[in-house]
């Protein structure tokens, strides 16, 4: 019965939603249309379908002929991208879920003095630019003569994605009950068991959840890693920046579609089993 | 006693060893580089030099320049544009949090699945979408084209409106989760009540809806404010690097003028800025929690 | 007993992996320009040495100084612009690679020894060079002869245009245009080109390095471009134009050189000594459509490359080119010009 009287209102809103998810969703429909337009030149103009933009992706370009194609990164060049980018991802996301779980069970299981001052200090690398970040860390490395590379890239993601991972976490502590962990300890388990057999196991959707979510993170970090990357360790990302800046090209829209559909892939995943649990 | 201290002491040393030593010494180390000289080539030189902040503000560096505060006014255009960011992106987030918060439980779902996806997708592609759209003979300009609507294409690209829109458009599930957060919980007794009061629609929704939903609005208006006040890649590709913003300044000091100090200096002036609207914000809410409390 | 096996192992294998460091022979690693060399020449150099070649690229020469200073070697060769040469080699990031001892090197122009720190050809190699230019759509702008027919087009069609998004080659045309030297250090004539740029800025459409797709494509009419359109603009003769400005241009040209820090000094040297083969010259510059400055490589291109105006510019256009010097902190009088520029 409730809103009976917003009926009026009601097909307006209907509207205005549907135009709402065409808003986010129209121009990654164009990007996935345009990756299959023939014309080099003019990505609006509709000259054909071809499935060319992604086969110069798995086999590099042939240099004959095809416009533009002169300078298309050679395939091994873009698995390397992508290899780069999962391993700092998969490096940054295991460790920063672990510094983030164990931080978030600290403040949500203990008291002690400067907890207030932890809890401030774990939001700023959320709320700091990440622009300040990114040049901080260079000045950084450079001035303690860290050499540029994978490493520190993995460093500085887990700076800020152990925050995001406390975030996630803590929500999950926070909705949890203590009495099984009592109980445990009661029983005469030590911390450690406890903690494995009783804690974690409750708090595991959120560790997945959070993993996740710093895991994409990571994967799509630009403006952090543009200044701390070094030799050899261009993420993908960075490489989809470098391309955008040397022009348009109907291969970016391809590569784009591919990287789509994986984040969607992961993301819908992720989504799928946090829904089933709740 | 002391077993549980030391199990609390090895639960805080990873962040405090990652916080301390990549996260607060940086930045300790950008506030210091701020008030150095720029070294020739990149880099410092340890001399006191004040002069950074004094050519934020525009002070003449050498005898031959004048007053001229032109980097105030380049962060002028930064709030600006953050501000209008925010003010679009409520706008558009603000109906859609009713309209999802009232589908039925198995649509809603499904609905704020599909408003969360995208942000799981690279920026830069979401990015990149819209300069396909909005370039001279994108798809925006030949459809209305075609249409016979114009006969010029429009200049929708590199310009403060492109800049404005692309940010909204990647900041749009900031703003939409913390306001949807809000709108779901809403009391609809509350703006029964009202009507039944004899209140008309504006009425109740300026004196019951809007200050009950303002808490969401706020968390998102600030989520959006903070990336977009310090953002670069959207003006560097949707605004042509004709519209300037603050962030463009700190990245062509770092990698273009070889300026580090007055890179650092104008971080600062983001992070102050940043630093700034959180502290109204817990003030703000400490006090209104005081009055509830009363 | 079994799975905590496992997992010690498991967590091993996760360590390995990310503490994998790239420390292997047989390697060359290069800190090049995007878009700035055959790829051919890279796979033909890798196969026939049996060298693992790997590229990484930068958009300016500052961003690759900042990097190289801030301790990302691990490259070995690099490709500054001849007063970023000269930079590198003051600061001493470099180390004497004696291209001028390799096989070949009579073949390089004597004119293209233009870095002031090292005239004999003891560090680099001199690489590749050309002029920075106007690249335009025939459909929208029939023709150009210079930057009075491109601001005046602009003029007529305001946003049609684009200009580089680098202070010094965007007020260099402000001071060719005002009579004066790309390297001035005099602020009147920095400011009189700052103005003269400043009034044209209202009709240019961006400041953007990605020209090619949008002039091709009809986006903008014409773009501040470098030499390399013309590969597109002879792809397409009838619509495409590259034009180097009546009025004078500036022009680049950089050296290969080899790190002080380098790990793979003997690949280096080895990469260096097959660019001085005339062949592998000529194939770049056709890729590059710029000027090489490897004479005999000259002969080997094709017809059309050596007899175009722009790759292969007369005495009397040359001269009418200028080139960047290091301004040292004078930098500082442009970057605070392009600010203002950018802020109209």
């Amino acid at each position: 019965m409730r809103g009976k009287r917003f009926r009026p209102w009601s097909a307006l809103l209907n509207g205005y939603g549907l135009l709402f998810l065409a808003f986010l969703y129209l121009p990654l429909g164009l990007i996935v249309v345009y990756s299959f337009n023939a014309n080099p030149i003019n990505m609006a103009e509709w000259t054909g379908f071809t499935l060319d933009w992604y086969a110069t992706i798995f086999r590099g370009a042939s240099t004959e002929g095809n416009f533009d194609a002169a300078f298309t990164e050679s395939p091994e060049r873009i698995f390397g991208v992508i290899r780069n980018s999962f391993l700092v991802a998969l490096c940054a996301a295991s460790v920063a879920t672990v510094i983030g779980t164990a931080t978030a069970i600290a403040l949500a299981r203990y008291r002690f003095f400067g907890k207030r001052f932890y809890q401030a200090l774990l939001l700023l690398p959320m709320l700091v630019p990440d622009i300040v970040l990114g040049i901080a860390l260079l000045i950084f490395f450079v001035g303690a003569g860290i050499e540029l590379g994978l490493m520190t890239i993995i460093i500085g993601h887990i700076t800020f994605l152990s925050s995001y991972v406390f975030v996630v976490v803590s929500a999950r502590l926070a909705g949890m009950d203590t009495t099984l962990e009592q109980a445990s300890a009661d029983l005469g388990a030590g911390p450690l068991t406890t903690f494995r057999r009783v804690t974690l196991p409750q708090i595991m959707p959120g560790v997945v959840g959070g993993f996740l979510l710093a895991f994409i993170i990571s994967l799509d970090d630009v403006v952090i890693t543009y200044f701390i990357a070094g030799v050899g360790s261009q993420t993908l990302p960075l490489f989809i920046l470098a391309m955008m800046r040397r022009g348009l090209r109907p291969q970016i829209t391809a590569l784009a579609v591919l990287i789509l559909l994986f984040s969607l892939t992961v993301a819908s995943i992720g989504l799928i089993l946090r829904n089933r649990k709740s | 006693m002391t077993r549980k201290r030391n199990a609390l002491l090895l639960l805080l040393a990873p962040i405090s060893l990652i916080l301390g030593i990549f996260f607060l010494i940086p930045l300790g180390i950008v506030v210091v580089y701020s008030f150095l000289e720029p070294g020739l080539y990149g880099g410092v030189e340890w001399t006191w030099y004040p002069y950074n902040y004094g050519r934020i503000l525009g002070w003449p560096l050498n005898d031959y320049e004048e007053f001229d505060p032109i980097y105030l006014a380049i962060f002028a255009t930064s709030l600006k544009y953050a501000f209008l960011t925010v003010l679009f992106s409520l706008l558009i987030c603000y109906p859609a949090a009713f309209w999802v918060s009232r589908r039925s439980a198995r649509w809603k779902g499904f609905v704020l699945f599909l408003i969360t996806l995208p942000f799981f997708t690279s920026l830069l592609i979401r990015i990149y979408a819209w300069l396909l759209l909005l370039r001279p003979t994108g798809f925006i300009n030949a459809g209305l084209e075609y249409l016979s609507l114009i006969s010029q294409p429009l200049d929708l690209l590199f310009s403060g409106f492109a800049v404005v829109l692309g940010m909204v458009y990647i900041f749009t599930p900031f703003m939409f989760l913390p306001i949807y957060a809000n709108v779901e919980k809403l009391d609809y007794s509350l703006i029964r009540a009202s009507q039944d009061l004899g209140a008309n629609p504006a009425q109740t929704f300026f004196r019951i809806i809007l200050p009950l939903t303002a808490p969401g609005m706020i968390a998102g208006s600030i989520i959006v404010f903070i990336p977009a006040l310090g953002n670069f890649i959207v003006p560097a590709f949707l605004g042509g690097a004709k519209v300037q913003m603050t962030g463009n300044l700190i990245e062509r000091s770092f990698l273009q003028s070889r300026d580090w100090p007055f890179g650092s200096a104008l971080a600062l002036l983001i992070m102050a800025s940043v630093v700034l609207v959180l502290m109204v914000q817990t003030i703000r809410a400490g006090r209104k929690q005081a009055g509830d409390a009363a | 007993m079994k799975r905590s096996l496992v997992r010690v192992l498991a967590s091993a294998a996760a360590i390995a992996v990310c503490g994998q460091m790239a420390a292997a022979e047989g390697k060359l690693n290069l800190y090049n320009w995007g878009d700035y060399i055959n790829p051919e020449l890279i796979d033909a150099f890798g196969k026939e040495f049996g060298v693992e070649v790997t590229l990484d690229t930068y958009s300016t020469n500052e961003e690759m100084l900042a990097r190289i200073q801030a301790g990302a070697s691990g490259y070995d060769l690099v490709w500054p612009s001849v007063h970023m040469h000269d930079i590198m080699q003051q600061l001493g990031l470099l180390q004497p690679a004696h291209p001028n001892q390799m096989p070949g090197w009579e073949n390089i122009d004597p004119a293209a020894l233009r870095s002031k720190e090292d005239p004999n050809g003891d560090y680099c190699l001199p690489y590749a060079w050309g002029a920075v230019g106007i690249f335009y759509n025939k459909k929208l702008i029939p023709e150009v002869k210079g930057w009075t027919d491109f601001f005046a087009y602009a003029k007529a069609n305001p946003g049609k245009i684009t200009m580089l998004d680098d202070l010094r080659e965007t007020l260099g045309v402000g001071l060719i245009m005002t009579g004066a030297s790309v390297n001035s250090r005099d602020p009147d004539e920095i400011s009189r080109a700052e103005e003269y740029i400043s009034e044209q800025v209202p009709n240019i459409g961006a400041f953007r390095y990605d020209v090619i797709a949008l002039v091709t494509a009809g986006d903008i009419a014409a773009g501040h471009y470098y030499v390399g359109a013309v590969l597109n603009a002879l792809q397409d003769p009838e619509n495409l134009g590259f034009v180097i400005p009546e009025e004078g241009a500036t022009m680049y040209q950089e050296d290969i050189c080899l790190l002080a820090n380098a790990p793979n000094v003997d690949n280096a040297k080895l990469f260096m000594q097959f660019m001085l083969r005339p062949e592998n010259a000529a194939k770049n510059a056709e890729r590059l459509t710029n000027g090489t400055v490897n004479l005999a490589a000259i002969e080997l291109l094709p017809e059309n490359l050596r007899t175009n105006p722009s790759i292969n510019p007369t005495p009397e256009v040359r001269a009418k080119l200028q080139i960047f010097d290091d301004l040292g902190k004078d930098l500082r009088l442009y970057t605070k010009a392009w600010d203002r520029i950018k802020t109209n």
